[in-house]
């Protein structure tokens, strides 16, 4: 994959979470950023980043990567 | 509806809003009307016609003309009947041969300083004062014509759209008073006493060079042909009209588009308009020649490569083409390989045919529309909120408005009817708070001043939101009965502490806001002890990188202060353009369906596949970045782009011009070869607005008609064509008219269930929700409960945008709009508009621009972290000093090559608004520029190459 869409993926994914309130309440911010990701991203998005995760996922906020792992099947 | 052309009744004075009425008599018939009715205006409602010159129904009645004077039982003398109110129990007549020689003598002195061309006079037949002499039997001038007189003043002819010419000029004021009391713009007056009175503009200058902003109403209140448009100097008057609805923004103004055969000669705003009562700006009302220009493109074209010159073809081969090669290409890989971006300029219709095309020829849910880029924030806030993606108010409603909020929004130039209404109530005493980096006109104006101008730096609106909010419940004014009676207590509660939080203080603030937090406290006392408090938005709100944050933000401030659910208050964003609500409410964004409902709601879900006869994707599409992100991955690879330009609207040129170069096959549909068209390999010729039938959703939720009035130059009207292109797909699609479409979608609509063309027809227009409980429609939401039940206060922390401003991008870009254009300008462009933006600027502060080295009119340079790009300075206190601004109507500007791809966390809606910048006078165009010229070149070079297939 280039890095142009990880890189946008990376980001939006990491403001999801600071917008859901990722350093004030992390289970309720992993919740809300885990319902964003699954009503507003394709599938193929969640892949796409879910993969990253699992390959290391530097740059992804902690809520963000442990939504990441709870969606991964 | 087609008519023959007669001018819209006029009953002389404004409606009364009394509800007690009086009853009196006139010339023997029994007539009631409301108290403070005009006597003029209740004989003109009981169908007797009183001569009038310097009367008409939407000034004030003024008393000068003495045309209009009636005789009244028991009242000494002759008083003026638009100046009279009715009584109970009067008795008035408004004939007699006393009457009669009164009024002629007033005529014979007017008509004995008036040219006597009739026969030749522009607007012969459509002339207030020929009628009424005619009226009154003149038949002699008893002064002569050869004494002082004004017959050999010349003419202004510096307006493009209209031609000032005061020998035909009664002096009635009419225009003096449209000027003031609709427009609210000042521009013009009564220069002179006596003989010598004349009307001027602004400072005894030319119409061009004064403040006048060429709206019209002059124009429309003139009744002899001193002010007079040119389109009918040059054509006559016109002989039929058809009412339809403005394509310009999202006021959606109904207007009489008036009509000689096929040809417009002239768009008169409609009195009956709810949107706009008889309003109209330069836009709406004179920048209609676009729909002709020579510009139009009327025949299908494809080609292989954007390197090829165009093949003109058939509709069918047209057709047949872009469906075997999208077909094609989700063979090869895969069905998400394709995907539809619809604009807010198409109808509610086409874009609902758009999301139907996709959705169910398609198969799969990559579909977005224009909103993603402007209000998409809309959506998702107040939905959150208040439980539904709309505005809460009629336009009217601000007349009861006691304090204002306009945040982020400049109406006096984007939604200039609105604007209008708007100043009309500051200047009868509501107040005005103005959230907006930039002095924008309603800060200080003619008659105007803000009571708070907090001048907030660009990308910190949550914080200002969250600081008045603090100040607001940490002083205790609150509605608290309201929100404990409307809202979700407990979510109240947590939100209640968050925001008590000393670091939502306008003082822990004041570094992030750039605002006074003192300004910041009484803005906040204004507003909640407000009887009736409003707030007004635009897209200085939504396209930020929490642009549905502060979306939220404001909700909460409504329902904090108990503003909401009546008239006078709420929430109203105030859409860009014409259709961006109707869009929304279509079901075009990639995760929902029409009404706003999500794709995993399985029950809606299968409403709509039961309808179509199709299994529909649960799973939301691609939004329109992500259709970018991919086509420059390689995932990408065919898109139906229907009347949006976003290589020139949407953000990160360079990005943009990269993932259209990368796709396969790109279908654009639009009247003009735009910014996306040079990269298409299918061009589809559109309709405009005057060549098609349908509806457009305003701003207040108001659905309303549009028709054709000609018929369409390439030979369908844009619905056709998707219905064509689904057919070639295997994707059935029936329809014989765009009202067939309007009875599925309010098949399938809960919020739409009572919407027809007829219901239309017979109301003017409706404001949706209209179904079984709102039968006619509904003018305010949320009146006794939120649709969502409870309102919600969503908890907004403030997050700042990666996008700040460093050493080397010491400055923030902010952009925005202005009267005379409209969007990429592809419209406006082509209008004689350009007479007054010929171009974008960059204004600066001359602080700012000295420390540069930059006088005004200087060629700058504009560096961001993603482009460059080279406008001319303007130096202008407008802007606070480290802030710098633009608009984008004109693609060789490269606004957009400086903006990021930072968006909305929520929807992805770009963050327009922040952008940090460098500024350098330089002495040439920027690279990009030169290329873009380029490209330009060529591809006008391929479509002059163009041959027939």
């Amino acid at each position: 994959m280039a890095p142009k869409q990880i890189d946008h993926l990376i980001k939006m994914a990491n403001q999801i979470a600071l917008n859901t309130g990722a350093h004030t309440d992390i289970a309720d911010s992993a919740r809300r950023t885990g319902e964003h990701l699954r009503k507003f991203w394709t599938p193929a998005m969640r892949e796409q980043l879910g993969e990253y995760c699992a390959s290391g996922g530097e740059g992804l906020e902690p809520v963000v990567e442990q939504v990441l792992r709870e969606m991964s099947p | 509806m087609l008519q023959f052309y007669e001018p819209e009744k006029d009953y002389g004075t404004p409606a009364s809003t009394a509800t007690e009425t009086v009853t009196l008599t006139i010339d023997g018939v029994d007539v009631t009307v409301p108290a403070g009715t005009s006597v003029m205006r209740a004989a003109a409602e009981a169908g007797i016609k009183v001569p009038k010159l310097c009367a008409t129904d939407s000034l004030e009645a003024f008393g000068s003309c003495r045309v209009c004077l009636v005789e009244i039982e028991g009242v000494k003398g002759y008083p003026a009947s638009c100046t009279t109110p009715v009584s109970e129990g009067m008795t008035v007549r408004t004939q007699s041969d006393y009457l009669g020689d009164l009024r002629r003598n007033v005529m014979e002195l007017y008509i004995s300083d008036h040219p006597l061309d009739c026969l030749t006079c522009p607007t012969n037949g459509d002339c207030e004062l020929q009628d009424t002499a005619g009226e009154l039997g003149l038949r002699e001038v008893r002064y002569g014509y050869e004494g002082a007189n004004h017959l050999a003043v010349e003419k202004d002819t510096s307006n493009p759209y209209f031609t000032f010419d005061p020998s035909k000029c009664i002096v009635c004021s009419r225009c003096v008073r449209a000027c003031e009391e609709v427009q609210g713009t000042f521009a013009l007056t009564i220069d002179g006493r006596g003989f010598e009175s004349k009307v001027s503009a602004g400072q005894a200058q030319s119409f061009m060079d004064s403040e006048c902003v060429s709206c019209g109403a002059c124009v429309d209140a003139c009744p002899t042909a001193t002010l007079a448009e040119n389109s009918i100097i040059e054509a006559g008057i016109p002989e039929h009209s058809v009412v339809t609805t403005c394509a310009y923004c999202g006021v959606g103004c109904a207007f009489r588009a008036e009509l000689r055969g096929n040809t417009v000669v002239r768009m008169t705003p409609y009195k009956d308009g709810k949107a706009n009562e008889g309003h109209a700006c330069v836009k709406g009302r004179f920048a209609f020649g676009y729909a002709t220009h020579k510009d139009r493109i009327t025949e299908p074209m494809i080609r292989d490569s954007i390197d090829d010159p165009w093949k003109v073809v058939s509709w069918e081969e047209a057709i047949a083409h872009t469906a075997a090669r999208f077909r094609a290409i989700q063979d090869q890989h895969g069905r998400n390989s394709i995907g539809a971006i619809s604009s807010s300029r198409c109808t509610n219709e086409e874009v609902y045919l758009i999301q139907k095309l996709v959705r169910s020829g398609f198969g799969n849910n990559n579909v977005d529309t224009c909103a993603r880029v402007c209000h998409s924030p809309t959506g998702y806030g107040l939905k959150t909120t208040l439980g539904e993606s709309a505005g809460t108010q009629t336009f009217a409603s601000v007349a009861k408005a006691d304090v204002i909020i306009v945040m982020g929004s400049n109406p006096t130039e984007a939604h200039p009817v609105f604007g209008s209404r708007l100043k009309k109530r500051l200047r009868e005493g509501a107040k005005l708070i103005v959230i907006d980096p930039r002095g924008i006109e309603l800060v200080d104006s003619p008659h105007i001043q803000a009571n708070h101008h907090l001048a907030v730096n660009p990308g910190s609106n949550v914080a200002i939101l969250n600081a008045l909010a603090h100040v607001i419940v940490t002083e205790g004014l609150q509605d608290e009965a309201f929100i404990r009676a409307r809202c979700d207590n407990g979510q109240l509660e947590k939100w209640m502490a968050f925001i008590r939080d000393p670091r939502h203080s306008p003082e822990q603030n004041e570094a992030d806001t750039g605002v006074p937090a003192a300004q910041v406290r009484a803005a906040a006392r204004l507003y909640a002890e407000a009887g009736n408090g409003a707030i007004y938005y635009g897209l200085g709100v939504t396209e930020h990188s929490q642009g549905s944050t502060a979306v939220m933000g404001i909700a909460n401030l409504a329902m904090l202060t108990g503003n909401l659910g009546r008239e006078g208050v709420g929430v109203n964003p105030l859409r860009g353009q014409n259709n961006v609500q109707g869009s929304c409410d279509m079901g075009s964004f990639p995760h929902e369906l029409p009404g706003y409902r999500h794709l995993s709601d399985s029950t809606t879900r299968r409403m709509f596949e039961r309808e179509w006869n199709v299994r529909l994707d649960p799973e939301p599409g691609m939004r329109i970045p992500n259709m970018f992100d991919a086509a420059v991955d390689g995932d990408f690879k065919g898109l139906y782009c229907q009347g949006e330009d976003v290589a020139q609207s949407d953000p990160n040129t360079q990005h943009i011009e990269a993932a259209l170069s990368s796709l396969e096959c790109l279908v654009v549909q639009d009247i003009f070869l735009n910014e996306t068209a040079k990269y298409a390999h299918v061009f589809l010729p559109g309709a405009s607005f005057l060549e098609k039938n349908g509806t457009f959703t305003n701003a207040e939720r108001r659905i309303s008609p549009v028709r054709r009035v000609m018929p369409p130059l390439s030979g369908k009207e844009d619905w056709e064509v998707t219905v064509d292109l689904a057919n070639a797909m295997g994707c059935p699609m029936d329809y014989h008219h765009p009202s067939q479409v309007m009875d599925e979608i309010a098949r399938l609509t809960p919020t739409f269930h009572g919407v027809s063309y007829d219901k239309l027809d017979a109301q003017g227009s409706i404001q949706w929700p209209c179904n079984e409980a709102a039968p006619e429609g509904t003018p305010t939401m949320h009146v006794d409960q939120f649709v969502r039940g409870e309102g919600y206060f969503a908890l907004t922390e403030y997050v700042a945008t990666d996008e700040r401003a460093n050493r080397r991008f010491p400055m923030l870009l902010t952009t925005g709009r202005i009267l005379s254009q409209y969007n990429v300008g592809a419209q406006t462009r082509r209008t004689d508009n350009t007479a007054w933006h010929p171009e974008d600027v960059l204004e600066i502060h001359p602080h700012d621009a000295e420390e540069r080295g930059i006088a005004d009119g200087d060629w700058v340079g504009i560096t961001s972290r993603v482009g460059d790009t080279v406008l001319h300075a303007q130096i202008s206190s407008r802007v606070k000093p480290g802030v710098v601004y633009t608009t984008f109507h004109h693609p060789v500007s490269g606004a957009n090559v400086i903006t990021t791809d930072n968006s909305d966390w929520a929807t992805n809606c770009p963050e327009y608004k922040v952008t940090a910048v460098e500024v350098a006078k330089v002495s040439q165009p920027s690279a990009w520029q030169a290329r873009q010229k380029q490209f330009d070149r060529r591809q006008h070079q391929l479509l002059e190459e163009a041959t027939d297939a």
